[in-house]
């Protein structure tokens, strides 16, 4: 009944239809406008060698997204990420010093397999993703506040870490060509126009569709979106709620590590500092991205479109010469109107 | 039960907090048997403020100035003020109440006199001397009152060096580095921060004091590499004056300015090593800046890149030539004069004492701490 009557409704009123498709897909509709704008008015920007910049910020920055993004269809989210992101890629660059840095961290270290340390990382991430996802699951405390304190022990770690060895808090720097090549050297093959694709952007995209593969085609990923979309209901059919939770944070924190990997040779200077504010870009991207934080709705495409949207504020903005200050309106009335949009949507159904 | 074990929990980590704590101060004592008992070292409990513990340079002042005290003796605690200013305030305050009798502050907010004036007040009134480092105050505050100093460098000092490292070098070496042969250099100027005295300073004095060498020996003034940008820099938006945001930065810039298209950019300055770091790893992405071969001839271009602070790592750059200059600001030195004034307290003697040796300026006990260039 139901079915057939919004069918109906919707044969019947075609300008109303219109509207929410433009509404439904404003975003992509903007994006597209100011591409062509920006491109309009500084031709370099649609260059392959700009193509690619965009592109190569994007893939460093996704993988948090990805992560932070699983979170939020817990009606959860993740304030510890950025400080994840700096703890890794500490922890990578450390290890993966050169025998002969300046202020080497770690004297007796040399350079394990650069696969080793993202491993390891991506532990590191996990375990302190799973003790976020411990006390949300078994204390049932809101993730914002359990991030919120987790981020603040991490710090702690990191200020610590920093110290540690022989590096007194100087910048990690000084790294062994093994983990640089790895990271932004690229394929012989993958080159458009001359350009090199940064061997990053492959483990971003390997990461993506890692990603789609356990939101769309696991158990796992089933449950978190049943979940997401109703706990109770969740329960009652059997879904495994301490498991799932944990595991959802887990994953993110082994994300997070990605992220960090890359950051620590992509930046090559790795402080205190590093990671700083990684969350707030990435979880503005999921909201854009249609991630909702009414819980259960999100999708692996709306995150990747997110985080690109943000990066072509950054990189297009600045090739338009508009004005540092405003850069900051600019990315608020996005995320707002991103908001708006996804809670409009939510009212509709209700 | 629960609320038995939560006491429980709270308590042990209260206990291994504690522990932690004193697990600090103890080894340096331990260290110092050859100079046996250093002095009682007083009743003085000195409460040192620093800006952020995230800063890098800024923790290896913290780290020197640790180790001078625990070798002197003093009690002394450490606050992270975490770049917020009421934060570092209230800290102050619940310093002096729980009876530190000397203040060592790194003041967050550099823009206005009033926090730092607030934080001498608040010293003043408890009748406990108060040293500012690093990060300038005003002379009024300096001024205001009798047991008030301020160590830091002088700030505008590491723009001019920067600058006159950056024209000397160019004139060495400007057909080299002018890479499309147009008779100028095109820059770009990374910034710390807005508002923050020391970045304001060395962004415009690095350009100022490098055109003046330029237009001394006939030679046009640097051009900032996007004619469109009136502000002529790029600023870290978080206003962190990190690496990362100078990657971001310098990516997108060679995405667009190349040699191929003859307008590749000749020339970095940034505000701090973290941001020459930053640009240098997006450089070398591009297949620039890859260092020396082991006769110490570099293995392809090299884009001139400088910065201040002289970190270890940066200057390993600079020795094997991916990077060029940067300005030294001598942490281990600052910690030293501060200790020394800390030990004037301790014995007694007043504040600025035996500091005729020093940089000091003159009607406002200002200590200078002299910065240095650094290149290869």
């Amino acid at each position: 009944m139901s079915k057939e009557s919004k069918a109906l409704e919707k044969q019947a009123w075609t300008s109303q239809r219109v509207l929410d498709l433009i509404l439904n897909n404003a975003l992509i509709i903007i994006m597209a406008v100011a591409v062509v704008y920006i491109a309009f008015k500084n031709p370099n920007f649609i260059k392959p060698a700009s193509l690619i910049n965009i592109l190569s910020q994007t893939c460093a920055y996704l993988p948090v997204a990805l992560g932070v993004g699983g979170c939020i269809v817990l009606t959860g989210t993740d304030l510890s990420a950025g400080r994840i992101v700096g703890l890794t890629a500490c922890l990578s660059a450390s290890l993966l010093q050169a025998v002969d840095a300046a202020s080497k961290m770690w004297t007796s270290i040399t350079p394990p397999p650069v696969l080793l340390v993202l491993a390891l990382a991506m532990v590191l991430g996990a375990l302190i993703g799973a003790f976020n996802g411990f006390f949300v699951a078994k204390f049932k405390l809101h993730p914002f506040i359990v991030t919120l304190a987790t981020q603040l022990i991490v710090y702690t770690a990191l200020l610590l870490y920093v110290k540690a060895g022989n590096n007194n808090g100087m910048a990690i720097s000084g790294l062994d060509k093994s983990y640089s090549g790895f990271i932004t050297g690229s394929l012989p093959f993958a080159k458009i126009a001359g350009t090199p694709i940064p061997n990053y952007v492959w483990i971003a995209v390997v990461c993506t569709a890692l990603m789609w593969f356990i939101w769309n085609k696991t158990t796992f990923g089933k449950n978190m979106f049943a979940l997401g979309a109703n706990e109770e209901a969740a329960r009652v059919s059997g879904v495994n709620v301490f498991a799932t939770t944990i595991m959802v944070f887990a994953l993110a924190g082994a994300m997070y590590a990605v992220t960090g990997f890359i950051e620590g040779a992509r930046v090559a200077s790795n402080t205190a500092n590093t990671g700083l504010n990684y969350e707030a870009d990435a979880i503005a991207a999921c909201v854009i991205g249609g991630v909702s934080f009414v819980g259960g709705i999100g999708k692996i495409r709306g995150i990747v479109i997110g985080v690109l949207m943000l990066r072509l504020i950054f990189v297009g903005l600045n090739m338009v010469n508009v004005p540092q200050d405003l850069i900051y309106l600019v990315k608020g009335a996005i995320i707002l109107f991103a908001c708006a949009l996804d809670m409009r949507k939510y009212l509709v159904k209700k | 039960m629960k609320k038995i074990l939560a006491m429980i929990l709270a308590l042990v980590m209260c206990l291994s907090l504690a522990a932690c704590g004193g697990g600090d101060d103890a080894p340096p004592a331990d260290g110092d048997d050859g100079e046996g008992d250093a002095p009682p070292a007083s009743e003085l409990n000195v409460g040192v403020f620093y800006y952020t513990f995230a800063d890098a340079y800024i923790t290896t002042v913290r780290t020197a100035m640790g180790d001078k005290l625990n070798a002197a003796g003093i009690t002394f605690q450490d606050y992270d003020g975490a770049n917020n200013q009421a934060t570092q305030l209230d800290q102050i305050n619940t310093a002096i109440t729980n009876g530190a009798n000397m203040l060592i502050v790194n003041i967050v907010e550099t823009s206005s006199p009033d926090a730092a004036q607030q934080a001498c007040d608040a010293a003043k009134n408890a009748g406990i001397p108060i040293v500012f480092f690093n990060r300038e105050v005003a002379n009024e505050v300096v001024n205001s009152y009798e047991n008030c100093a301020f160590v830091g460098t002088d700030a505008p000092e590491a723009g001019h060096m920067q600058g006159e490292m950056i024209g000397d070098f160019l004139l060495a070496n400007y057909e080299a580095t002018d890479l499309n042969g147009d008779g100028t250099i095109s820059y770009v100027m990374f910034k710390g921060q807005e508002g923050n005295a020391e970045a304001e300073y060395r962004t415009q004095f690095a350009v100022e004091d490098a055109n003046l060498k330029l237009t001394e020996a006939g030679k046009p003034e640097l051009s900032f590499y996007n004619a469109g940008n009136a502000d002529k820099y790029l600023v870290d938006q978080a206003g962190a004056w990190s690496s990362q945001a100078a990657t971001d930065y310098m990516t997108t810039i060679l995405a667009e300015y190349s040699e191929a298209n003859g307008n590749m950019v000749e020339l970095i300055i940034a505000n701090n090593d973290g941001m020459a770091e930053g640009a240098v790893a997006a450089l070398q992405a591009a297949g620039y800046n890859l260092g020396n071969d082991e006769d110490g001839n570099p293995t392809s271009t090299v884009i001139p890149v400088y910065g201040v602070d002289a970190m270890d790592s940066a200057v390993q750059k600079i020795e094997n030539g991916q990077m060029t200059g940067t300005v030294k600001q001598d942490g281990d030195g600052m910690a030293e004069t501060i200790v020394s004034l800390v030990k004037n307290i301790s014995d007694g003697a007043a504040l600025m004492d035996n500091t005729s040796s020093l940089n000091v300026d003159s009607g406002v006990a200002k200590i200078r701490v002299p910065y240095a260039k650094v290149t290869a």
